[in-house]
Order: structure tokens, then C-alpha cells, then sequence
């Protein structure tokens, strides 16, 4: 796009490269600006004359199939005109006296150029024009598709996805549209589009920016699906994505939303050549992390176990392998992901913070594909496309060959038995049973496992599957309904002696079923609604002695059950074309199950084992307590104008699941815990406000977004507390108050070759020990700072182009060191040596700075060749800067000697090869 | 249980992390941070029984080796009936009262500084410890465990043990001979010149706690609180031990578990986070540090147990600081005792006689290997029964 072109590409988006008006004589510089959609040539004509001293001079006859979709603003009666004739005959001329000149394929008087007869189509265009191996494309151009079953109604809803012939990949932005009555519809980013359309004969054409126009003969009796594959424009796609996203950023209604998408996160630099979901959206305002290996991330001063990590609808209990080297997600199976820090829309729930939404892919729908990739560490390997007609699927798999460099690496370590390995499994199928019923079947395993003698195996799965029907019952209400098991569970297998030996672990279990239907009202509301159930099993832990021999006494603590249901309705108000509100509730129902036990306690006295009162048990089913409250959602959207908008929100969350740890570093003994009569549920509110503009012809997009959270009923420890097998845990809890507030900065620049963003977040998260607790009051009953507070965050993610196939990418990671508790003196007390802490979390261990670096070389771009490859080469760390990742004290000859540990300490090279057939 | 396993978890993971990580020390500003609060720590006995208050303060982590000594306070012991009692300074920051206090009654301690500061603790409630039903003893492979039993009751379920250990020993070449200064001769020892057969004491011990309510009728089965490694000299010959019990206060109980917990736990990345600890002390004035301790009071219970080596046999011992010992093959001639054994070093331990029993010289070796009051006292203490 040439700088200064100020166009908001609405409707017909044009290709690129062809036929631009020359204008040879200075033309008055009168701005153009306004918003032309959809109107006919001689109706834009009218608007421009009588805004602006231009005065048209065409034919009405050949210019009435041309449609003007174009947004201007300050923009020459060139450009706009440039824009509006791209990929058309017509030329225009404008003279010195403001008269324009539209005539067909030829300049009226004014001498031309000597180029400017250019090709109708560009080299790139012949040459893929020449590729198409086209008996079968022309059949599908001119082959009449009979569409639906006869109905009584005068028109019918044709609903469809547009794919890229090669890739298979949804195309974002493509425009479907009619030259009768010049209906159209824009597909969205799954590549799904919907248009209303009169009973009979259509043509329907589909335009995808930087492609060419393909068509589909149709005769449509009635509502019905015709999905179309179109030629994509490799080069020019990630600008449609991205050109479609940013209009997003402004208009839609939801606020604190961040997408990533798979091309986006292949472009960073990634930790031993994985792209990594985990490590991605790390990257993004108001994400965190405590430290390079930890399990969990942190969104806006929101826990670890505040995230409802979901991939496709299952639940993920622990999105990492080795305890957070690499995150569990193949990224070959992953279409995109969607974060929300606020504005969570209705139908999620049961956390506090955030809900990361990782999209999976269901297969290509044209061909078998096959993809992988080789690292240092990991292989994988994905194959997709279609069973017969109405079916796709997509397997996936991955897995570690990490044991070699164990070995390499024994030399130097007491790691002679260490072994470490993970692998995970996707298999996912989308069958159309017909236009009206889709069902899609979701699976995945992963799991770990690791030794480091011989001894003691660790070891953890997630294993989900679920089963998803949508159903359209007409054009305006669509139901999908989910079935599905999520389970979870760690454990430790000690074999050191058979006197010993013991098994350890803990497991969750969940089942769920979820009705969501989405309902179009009318053109301003849209609404969803629906319910959800899960039953919860937990086992929170267990240790078992293994084998005859062993002597380790039997332990377990109660299995706990829990059912936790929801209703939920939303509506998309469009109040009118600026304003959009957002709004809705939850009503959500927890019981607590038996069979178990529940510990009555002193009314208004501590919770301790001295004020237990009782016991009561309760069978099988029988409900033990409930809770139930509402929660709320709104958000709004006003636009200011074509490149800005602001954006508020409110919105309350419950959780019922905890996870319990008190450890400055997340370890795998910590467990779950569900809510009880002694254990309430969290509660969590946010208020939040944003700007967004966009820049320099949408080149850079800006946004601050301010929010503050409170949140109730949160769990810290008392002091010396016990976690694991602990069958009296709320003895050991401290309710706790939470606060989080933060100003979130982001300018992304979307296209040209230099392209990334930059962002900074200021954010505070602080906990108090709740006033109505009077068991123990973590520093006076004052503020403290959470674990992971770390005030200041700035990260810098930048891609330059040097050619289409050859690009470098930088990572820039800044954060404040997280608090820590130290201690500050030493005293004699019962005969020892002692020593004083600090206030908790009164320091900091030092800053982090983290600089990564990556090359990332396409293969050619012939797309009949037998595999598409490229290599991912680069260095993590390349500073090889010591971020500290935990910091502790141990006496050294009798003196407190403090360490700190730094996990990824050198500069780490990875490469990777990655293919697809 | 769980300690094992995150000592598994630290152990091998941590190797694994450091394959590409690293340990570097870590010195933050507030290491050398002089905090200097006050520590009281003490026992306040209801029943004749001395009390004994020390008085300290905190010293930065990379200070001296040796405690802060607070010397000089005015400690006072007052009544909810307003009746006091001062404590006199026995030795440095070391404050000593003998009384017989009711147990109805609730005290509370009144600490003031050299510097003004004044302290005072919370209302403070005798707790009354019931006595010590037994401690005994059992041998394993890696040595010897000494444990306590008691049985609490509804008042008395927190409990507190310390103790002091006492043991003889025998240097390695006991001598029965003295060099005499005065005739430049050879002396035989007489009984308050033995030095063979010393008495060491423990008083340095760490403090083991429990909680009675945890098991069935409040009963304290064999709780350990020594543990005595092989080879050590404390079974030697006899040993003694004498068992401090005090009844305290859940609040009591937490800080001296938060105490033991941040001592012993910290070390590990997966250790839990430390817990700030503080006490029953307060400053009287806002404008006063914080200060450290926890002061209760009660009656203690007191129970002395004996083992004699032949209970534990086989039981060998080694003692670090008789390496190297020998007796030196030279004879010393009487010309040469003057020479040889007036220096402290070195000390006659053999009398070399000829075959008519004549006496030639004496063999010595060095004083460190013979004169067992350089370890120990040969004086014998009150209480030790044979």
C-alpha cells in the first residue's frame, strides 16, 4: 500500500498492483472524506459534487455495475478514485478545472504514460493463473450448486467457509458478494460468512484481497451451506488478517480481548525452536509470569489457578510440559487464541482472571496434508484433510527425545538414570451430518514423566475428550451443545528401598455439558444464552505403600464432589452505529457433594482445631452446603470517530476450585482443592476502561486500557502450614482480601516489512488478610504485595522482513523483580541460631531483561512442490543475562549465605526444521 | 512424608534446572542491614523454681559471630493485683527471680531499657505442667534415641521439652602423674588432681515441641528429643540426661513452630515462605522497635535419666579432638623431666621401670591426650548418681 493511501478497505477490497489513475496535471487538493458503502457509482458522484468543487463526466450505462465501498478520510479525489477503479476498465482523468473524466479502458485527452497499459494481470497473478491445473476449477466456476431444499419464503441464508486451495487455512476478510442487488457478506477470521439472498438463480463471486475474483453458479431454494475453496494470495494474507484485526481492536464491543493467531507466534522467537502458546501470550500486556519455568502465567494480578485454560471446550489443568519448559499445545494444531482479561463473554466462567481460549484446528476440508517439524528436543508431526465429503479430521502428535542429552550431559552431573520425557495427542474430527447439523469429537492426551534415578518416577497426564454438536434451526438461532471429561492427576512413585516404597498423588476429574445457543433478534441484538454443568471429582491426595514390603502407612484425604452449574444470557446491543453495549449475567449454582465429611467450627472463633465443634457426615450425593450468586458482564463501545473508540467494562467472577500452594515457586505437589462449607468461593470484580486508535492509515494501532480488581476470598497460609495430605487444610488457611490495579499500553504496527509491537504494563497486585479472619494477620493486617507483583512490565516484539522468505524477529522482555520475603537478621534463641524475616514479600529480587533473537527462512513458495519447509534459527537469552528465577538463604560455615538461581543462564541456540506436505 | 518428597523434588530437579542454569550468590543491600531489636526469651516458674529472662539483641545476618548481649535492664514481674517483683542480673543480659507466684493470677512482665526504651509483654497465665511420665531410650543402627513421654490433659496440651545432657569421658592416656614444679620431680596424682575422668555438659539445645491434642487422650508416646549418632563420646561411660517439660499456650506453641520452621526449613527454592515471627513482647511506646520472644509462665516438670554404656554395647567411640594422639617412645630421664614436663604441652602418662623396679624415666605424651579438664570439669556435679 502506497503511505498516504488513507483507506479503510469496508467492502470491495482490491487487489494490489494493477491499474492505478495516472494524473499528469496538479489537481486541486481537496480532501475526500466520508464513508461510501455500497452505493452505486452515480450516487457517489452526487455525494462527491456536492461537497467538493468535482464535477463528473461518465456514463451512467457503463457504470452502473460499479459499486463504491470505500472510506476516506482526507484523502485526494485521486487516491479514492485510485481505489475505487483498482481491478476495473475504467480510468479517470481529472483536468486543471476540477472536471473528472471516467471513460472505459482508455484516458480521455490527457497525454498517457508510457506504462500505462499495464498487464490486467501482474506477473504474480499469470503465474498462479498458470499453475491452475484448471479442469476442475473451472467445473466448480460453472457448475450450477443447488442450494437448500424448496421453501415457502422469499429469501433463503446461505452460510459457508472460504479456504485457501493450498493451505487450506480459512481466509479472513474474503468478500462474497452478488452483482444484481450487490448484496454481500464478509467472511470472518474462521473464514465463515452468512448472506441473505433471494430464492432463484445467483452468481455469486468471492474476492479475497491480493486475489482474484472466483464464482459459484448457485440456485438457492432455501437456507443451506456451500463452503468454497478459493486461490489465496500467499504473500498478501497475513495483511488481510491483520487489517481485519485491527478494525476489530476498534469496533468490537468487548474490551481487555487479545488475539494472537498461529502466523503471529511463529514469528517470535521461541525457547528451543517451539512456538509456544504459553510463551506467546507472555508477551502481551497484562500477562506475567514468576519465573522462566513456572507452570503458570498471571493475568492482571490474577493467581495462576485464576485462568480457565480451555482447548476446544476441554479444561487444562496444567498447560506445560516439563514443569514448564514448553507448553502443552501442539502448535500445529492450534488455529488461534483468544485471551480475555476482561470482558469475559457470558458463557464462560468458575475463574477469576482470565480465560485463554486455544482454538484447534478440525482439518483441511480440499486434501491430506502433512505437517511436522524437528527440533533439538521435540518432534512432531500433523496430518489433516478430508474422509469422504461431509468429514474432516486432524491427528497430531508430539513427543521428546530429550533422554540424548541427558546422556550428553551425564558426564558432568550425578544424572546418570535422569530421564525426561513428554508426549501429547490430538485427534479431532468435524463431520457435517448435514447443512443443519455439524458434530465435532475433541480428544487430547498429554503427558510427562520424569526421573532422576532410578528411584522416583514424577509423573502427570491431562487427558480431555468431548464431544460438540451444532445445530442450526434456522438463520437465526444456532445451538451448540458440548459433552465432554477433562481429567487430571499427578503422582510420584518412590522406590528407593521396598521398605518405602510409596505411590503419591492427587487427580480431578471433571464432566461437563454445556447448551450455548446464539440467537439473532433482530439487526441490533444479538443474544446468547445458555446453561452449564460440571461435576467435579477430585481426589486431593493420596499416598499408598507399593509392594508387600513397604511399611509406609496408607494415607488419603477425602475425595471431594462438587456440581457446579450455570444459566447465562448475553445480548450484542447495537444502540446504533457508535454506540455498542455488552451486557449480561451468570447465575451459577456450586453444591458441594458427598460422601464426605463436614467439620463444624466455633461460630466467630478462628478455624483451628481447637475451636472444631463437630463432625456430620453425609452419604453419597447428599448435598453438604451450597453457594449461589450472580455474576455480571458488561461491557460498551463507543466510537469516536473512524480511528478511534473507547471502551468500559464491569464485570464479577466466582471460582470454586483452588489451587493451593505457598511456595515462592509453583511446585507439581500443589493441589486442588474445591470450595466447602469452610472454604468459600473467590470473588472477583474489575472495572475497566480503554482508548483505542488507530494510526498512520491503520499502520499503528494504540491502546490503554486501566483497570482495577477486587477480589474476596482468597487463600493464603497461616504461618507453618502443611498442604499435601492435609485432611484439615481450612485450619491451615487465612482468608484474604485482593486488590489489582494497572494501566496496559500497547502500539502494534501491523504491516510493512518492520512490523511488532511494543507494550508496557503497570500493574500492582496486593493481597490483605481479610479483617473478619482472626486467626493470624500476615503483616498487621496491612497490604501486602502478591507473589507475583511485579510492578513494571515492558516487552518489545519486533519482525523485519528482509525478503518473503527470509525474516528476523527480536524479543525484548523487561520485568520488575518479583517480592520476596528475606531474611534481615540473626538472633541466639532456644539454643540456636535464628534468623528475623522481613515483612512477606517486603523485597525484590532484581529485574529481569531477557533479549531473544530468531531467523526464520521460508522455503520457495512454489506451491506445486512436493513439501513446503522452513527453518526456525536462533538464541534465547542472547544475553546471556542471569535472571534470577528464585533467591534463598543457606548457612555456608555457619553464615547465612544467600543464592540466587538462574534456570536459563547462558544463551541458549535452538534450531528447527518444520515441513508440510 | 512431605518433606521427603520435596527433598526428592529439590534434590533432582535442581540438578536438572542447573544443566542450563546456574547459582550465583545473592547479596541484597538489606544483609547488612543492623535491625539491633531486642530478644527476650525466658520462663517464668511459679514454684520456687529460678526464672531465668536473657536479654539480646538481633545482629545483621553477616555480623558477629557472638550474640548482642542487653545488659543493664530493670525487669519486673507485676501482678493483675499490682504486686511486684524485680529480677536481679545474674550475668550478662542474663536476669535470674525466685519466688512462688499464684497461678490464679494473671502477670505481666515490665522491661526497661538502659536507653529508656521500655517493653512490656501480654497478660501472661501459669500453665501447669503435668509431670513426665517416662523417658527412655531405644538403640538402633545409626545410634541411640532418647525419648519422652507424657500424658497431657484438657489444660496442658501444647508441650515444650528442652533439656541438659551430661556425660563422662576419658581421654585417651589418662595419667596417674604430675610433674611438681617445686621438686622438679614426679608426683603421683592425688584425688583432686585426677584428670581421667571428666564430667562435659549440653546445655545448647534445641527446643522439640509437640502437640498433645493430635493423639488419642492427649498421650505423648515416645516423643524423640536426642538422637545420639554412633562413635559419639556422650556413651562413653554414663550418661545423664535432664528433661526440661513446659505446658504452654497455643500462641506459645505457634511461635516456637514458626521459630523451628524458619530455621530449619529455609534452604530450599520449594521450601514454604518464611513466616515473619515476633512474640508476646511489645514496645510501651510507638516510637520502640519491634521486639523478638516469647515469655510464658508456668511450673516445668523436671525428669533425669541415666544410660550406662553397657546398655548400648557394642559402642565405639571417636573424638575429634584426641586425633593424633600417641604416647611418645622416648623414655624421659629424671634429668630430663624438667626439660620435658614443666611446659603445659606435655604431660608423663607412663612410668618406665627396670627389671629390678626401678624407676628410669617416665614415656609422655602431649597434656591435650591425658588431662581430660582440658574437654570437661573433674569436678562432680550435685545431682550425678553413680
Amino acid at each position: 500500500m502506497k503511505k498516504g493511501l488513507i483507506l479503510l478497505f469496508f467492502g470491495l477490497i482490491l487487489s494490489i498492483g494493477t491499474s492505478e489513475g495516472q494524473v499528469r496535471t496538479p489537481t486541486g487538493d481537496e480532501k475526500i472524506n466520508g464513508l461510501f458503502a455500497g452505493i452505486s457509482f452515480k450516487r457517489f458522484t452526487q455525494q462527491i459534487e456536492s461537497s467538493t468543487k468535482f464535477r463528473f463526466y461518465f456514463s451512467e450505462e457503463e457504470t452502473q455495475s460499479l459499486t463504491v465501498n470505500i472510506s476516506a478520510i482526507d484523502n485526494t479525489l485521486n487516491q479514492v478514485l485510485s481505489g475505487i477503479f483498482e481491478n476495473t476498465d475504467f480510468v479517470f482523468t481529472i483536468d486543471e478545472k476540477n472536471r473528472v473524466f471516467i471513460t472505459k479502458d482508455k484516458k480521455l485527452d490527457l497525454s498517457l504514460p508510457d506504462d500505462f497499459f499495464l498487464p490486467k494481470n501482474d506477473i504474480n497473478e499469470q503465474d498462479s493463473i498458470a499453475r491452475l491445473s484448471d479442469i476442475e476449477r473451472t467445473f466448480s466456476r460453472n457448475k450450477l450448486y443447488v442450494i437448500g431444499s424448496s421453501s415457502t419464503g422469499q429469501e433463503a441464508v446461505l452460510k459457508g467457509r472460504v479456504t485457501g486451495i493450498e493451505t487450506g487455512n480459512p481466509i479472513f476478510g474474503a468478500i462474497i458478494f452478488e452483482k444484481i442487488n450487490f448484496t454481500r457478506a464478509i467472511a470472518n477470521e474462521n473464514g465463515e460468512f452468512e448472506i441473505r439472498l433471494p430464492l432463484g438463480r445467483h452468481t455469486i463471486f468471492i474476492q479475497n484481497l491480493g486475489g482474484f475474483v472466483e464464482q459459484r453458479q448457485i440456485s438457492i431454494q432455501g437456507d443451506g451451506i456451500l463452503d468454497i475453496a478459493i486461490e489465496e494470495n500467499v504473500i498478501s494474507l497475513s495483511e488481510v488478517v491483520v487489517s481485519s484485526e485491527k478494525m476489530t481492536n476498534i469496533s468490537r464491543p468487548e474490551m481487555g480481548v487479545q488475539k494472537l493467531n498461529i502466523q503471529a507466534m511463529k514469528k517470535m522467537p521461541a525457547i528451543l525452536g517451539e512456538v509456544d502458546v504459553i510463551r506467546s501470550i507472555l508477551t502481551l500486556p497484562g500477562v506475567q509470569t514468576v519465573g522462566e519455568a513456572s507452570v503458570g502465567f498471571n493475568v492482571r494480578g490474577g493467581a495462576a489457578d485464576q485462568n480457565l485454560i480451555l482447548f476446544n471446550h476441554a479444561t487444562i489443568y496444567n498447560p506445560s510440559h516439563l514443569f514448564g519448559l514448553f507448553s502443552a499445545f501442539n502448535p500445529d494444531m492450534v488455529e488461534s487464541v483468544d485471551l480475555y482479561k476482561a470482558g469475559i463473554p457470558t458463557k464462560y466462567g468458575g475463574r477469576l482472571s482470565s480465560v485463554l481460549d486455544v482454538n484447534a484446528k478440525y482439518g483441511d476440508a480440499e486434501k491430506i496434508r502433512v505437517k511436522g517439524g524437528i527440533g533439538l528436543l521435540t518432534g512432531r508431526l500433523t496430518v489433516e484433510g478430508p474422509i469422504g465429503e461431509n468429514t474432516t479430521f486432524i491427528v497430531g502428535g508430539r513427543s521428546t527425545y530429550s533422554d540424548w542429552l541427558l546422556n550428553v550431559l551425564e558426564e558432568n552431573t550425578d544424572l546418570n538414570n535422569a530421564r525426561a520425557s513428554f508426549y501429547d495427542f490430538n485427534f479431532n474430527v468435524s463431520h457435517k451430518i448435514n447443512p443443519k447439523n455439524t458434530i465435532r469429537l475433541n480428544s487430547y492426551l498429554s503427558s510427562d514423566s520424569f526421573r532422576f534415578d532410578r528411584d522416583t518416577l514424577f509423573q502427570y497426564q491431562n487427558q480431555s475428550f468431548n464431544l460438540s454438536w451444532v445445530h442450526y434451526f434456522n438463520e437465526r438461532l444456532e445451538l451448540e451443545t458440548v459433552i465432554g471429561r477433562d481429567h487430571y492427576n499427578f503422582g510420584i512413585e518412590g522406590r528407593e528401598n521396598p521398605a518405602n516404597s510409596f505411590d503419591l498423588g492427587f487427580d480431578i476429574k471433571q464432566h461437563f455439558l454445556k447448551a450455548n445457543f446464539t440467537y439473532a433478534l433482530d439487526e441490533r441484538h444479538k443474544l446468547n444464552f445458555g446453561a452449564s454443568t460440571i461435576n467435579y471429582r477430585l481426589q486431593p491426595g493420596y499416598i499408598s505403600p507399593s509392594g508387600e514390603e513397604s511399611i509406609v502407612i496408607s494415607e488419603e484425604v477425602n475425595p471431594e464432589r462438587a456440581l457446579e452449574t450455570a444459566f447465562y444470557l448475553g445480548d450484542d446491543f447495537e444502540i446504533n452505529d457508535r454506540l455498542s453495549v455488552n451486557y449480561g449475567g451468570r447465575y451459577v449454582i456450586y453444591q458441594y457433594l458427598g460422601p464426605n465429611t463436614e467439620r463444624v467450627y466455633e461460630q466467630g472463633q478462628p478455624i483451628s482445631s481447637s475451636t472444631l465443634i463437630g463432625e456430620r457426615s453425609f452419604g453419597p450425593g447428599e448435598t453438604i452446603n451450597v453457594y449461589h450468586g450472580p455474576e455480571f458482564r458488561v461491557s460498551g463501545r463507543y466510537i469516536l470517530n473512524n480511528v478511534s473508540s473507547i471502551k468500559a467494562g464491569y464485570n464479577t467472577n466466582r471460582q470454586f476450585i483452588h489451587l493451593l500452594t505457598n511456595n515462592s515457586a509453583i511446585a507439581p505437589t500443589d493441589v486442588w482443592k474445591l470450595s466447602d462449607p469452610n472454604i468459600r468461593p473467590q470473588w472477583g470484580d474489575q472495572i475497566s476502561i480503554g482508548y483505542y486508535r488507530n494510526l498512520k492509515i491503520d499502520a499503528y494501532e494504540f491502546s490503554v486500557e486501566t483497570y482495577h480488581r477486587n477480589m474476596k476470598n482468597l487463600i493464603d497460609f497461616r504461618s507453618g502450614s502443611t498442604l499435601l495430605l492435609n485432611n484439615t487444610i481450612e485450619q491451615d488457611i487465612l482468608r484474604t482480601d485482593g486488590r489489582a490495579y494497572g494501566v496496559e499500553i500497547l502500539l502494534r504496527k501491523n504491516i510493512g516489512k518492520l512490523n511488532g509491537w511494543v507494550s508496557y504494563t503497570y500493574s500492582r497486585s496486593l493481597l490483605r488478610t481479610a479483617e473478619e479472619e482472626t486467626a493470624e494477620k500476615i503483616n498487621d493486617g496491612n497490604w501486602y504485595p502478591n507473589n507475583f507483583d511485579q510492578p513494571h512490565n515492558a516487552v518489545l516484539v519486533g519482525n523485519y522482513e528482509w525478503s518473503k522468505r527470509f525474516s528476523t524477529s527480536i524479543n525484548a522482555n523487561y520485568s520488575t523483580g518479583r517480592p520476596i520475603t528475606l531474611p534481615i537478621a540473626k538472633f541466639n534463641y532456644g539454643g540456636s541460631e535464628r534468623v528475623f524475616f522481613s515483612d512477606r514479600n517486603e523485597y525484590r529480587i532484581p529485574d529481569y531483561f531477557r533479549l531473544d533473537f530468531s531467523v526464520n527462512i521460508e522455503g520457495n513458495h512454489k506451491i506445486r512442490k512436493l513439501a513446503h519447509s522452513s527453518w526456525s534459527v536462533g538464541v534465547y537469552n542472547l544475553l546471556g543475562r542471569r535472571n534470577p528465577y528464585s533467591v534463598y538463604f543457606t548457612p555456608v560455615n555457619g553464615i547465612l549465605q544467600g543464592y540466587q538461581l538462574s534456570i536459563f543462564a547462558q544463551p541458549i541456540p535452538f534450531i528447527t526444521y518444520n515441513f508440510r506436505i | 512424608m512431605v518433606k521427603r518428597f520435596l527433598y526428592v523434588f529439590v534434590i533432582f530437579l535442581l540438578p536438572f534446572i542447573i544443566l542450563v542454569g546456574c547459582r550465583d550468590p545473592f547479596e541484597p543491600d538489606v544483609t547488612t542491614m543492623d535491625l539491633n531489636y531486642l530478644v527476650v526469651e525466658g520462663f517464668i516458674e511459679i514454684d520456687e523454681q529460678e526464672s531465668i529472662l536473657k536479654l539480646s539483641r538481633t545482629s545483621p545476618l553477616r555480623g558477629e559471630k557472638e550474640g548482642r548481649i542487653e545488659s543493664g535492664a530493670v525487669i519486673t514481674l507485676i501482678s493483675e493485683n499490682g504486686e511486684s517483683w524485680g529480677f536481679t542480673e545474674k550475668e550478662l543480659g542474663t536476669y535470674g527471680l525466685i519466688g512462688t507466684f499464684d497461678p490464679n493470677l494473671t502477670y505481666k512482665i515490665n522491661i526497661l531499657l538502659l536507653d529508656n526504651q521500655e517493653y512490656e509483654s501480654d497478660p501472661l497465665i501459669a500453665k501447669v505442667s503435668p509431670p513426665i511420665q517416662n523417658v527412655d531410650f531405644t538403640r538402633s543402627d545409626d545410634g541411640v534415641n532418647i525419648h519422652v513421654s507424657t500424658q497431657g490433659n484438657d489444660e496442658a496440651v501444647y508441650f515444650l521439652w528442652d533439656y541438659e545432657e551430661t556425660w563422662l569421658f576419658r581421654p585417651p592416656f589418662p595419667t596417674a602423674f604430675l610433674f611438681n614444679p617445686a621438686t622438679g620431680g614426679i608426683d603421683l596424682r592425688r584425688p583432686e588432681q585426677q584428670v581421667g575422668l571428666c564430667w562435659l555438659e549440653n546445655k545448647v539445645n534445641r527446643i522439640v515441641l509437640d502437640n498433645a491434642g493430635r493423639f488419642a487422650n492427649n498421650r505423648i508416646n515416645q516423643k524423640e528429643i536426642v538422637f545420639i549418632p554412633n562413635l559419639s563420646d556422650k556413651l562413653m561411660t554414663r550418661y545423664s540426661i535432664s528433661v526440661r517439660q513446659r505446658a504452654v499456650d497455643k500462641d506459645a506453641f505457634d511461635f516456637w513452630e514458626i521459630m523451628r520452621k524458619n530455621t530449619e526449613d529455609i534452604g530450599g527454592i520449594f521450601s514454604p515462605l518464611p513466616s515473619l515471627i515476633s512474640g508476646n513482647i511489645n514496645p510501651v511506646n510507638s516510637s520502640a522497635t519491634v521486639a523478638i520472644g516469647f515469655v510464658s509462665m508456668g511450673k516445668s516438670s523436671f525428669k533425669r535419666f541415666y544410660i550406662n554404656v553397657q546398655d548400648v554395647r557394642p559402642w565405639n567411640v571417636f573424638i575429634p579432638d584426641y586425633l593424633g594422639c600417641r604416647v611418645e617412645p622416648d623414655t624421659i630421664p629424671p634429668p630430663s623431666y624438667v626439660l620435658e614436663f614443666s611446659g603445659p604441652n606435655f604431660t608423663p602418662t607412663v612410668q618406665v621401670v627396670n627389671q629390678m623396679g626401678g624407676i628410669i624415666g617416665y614415656r609422655g605424651t602431649e597434656t591435650r591426650c591425658a588431662d581430660c579438664t582440658l574437654r570437661g570439669s573433674n569436678v562432680r556435679p550435685d545431682f550425678w548418681e553413680d
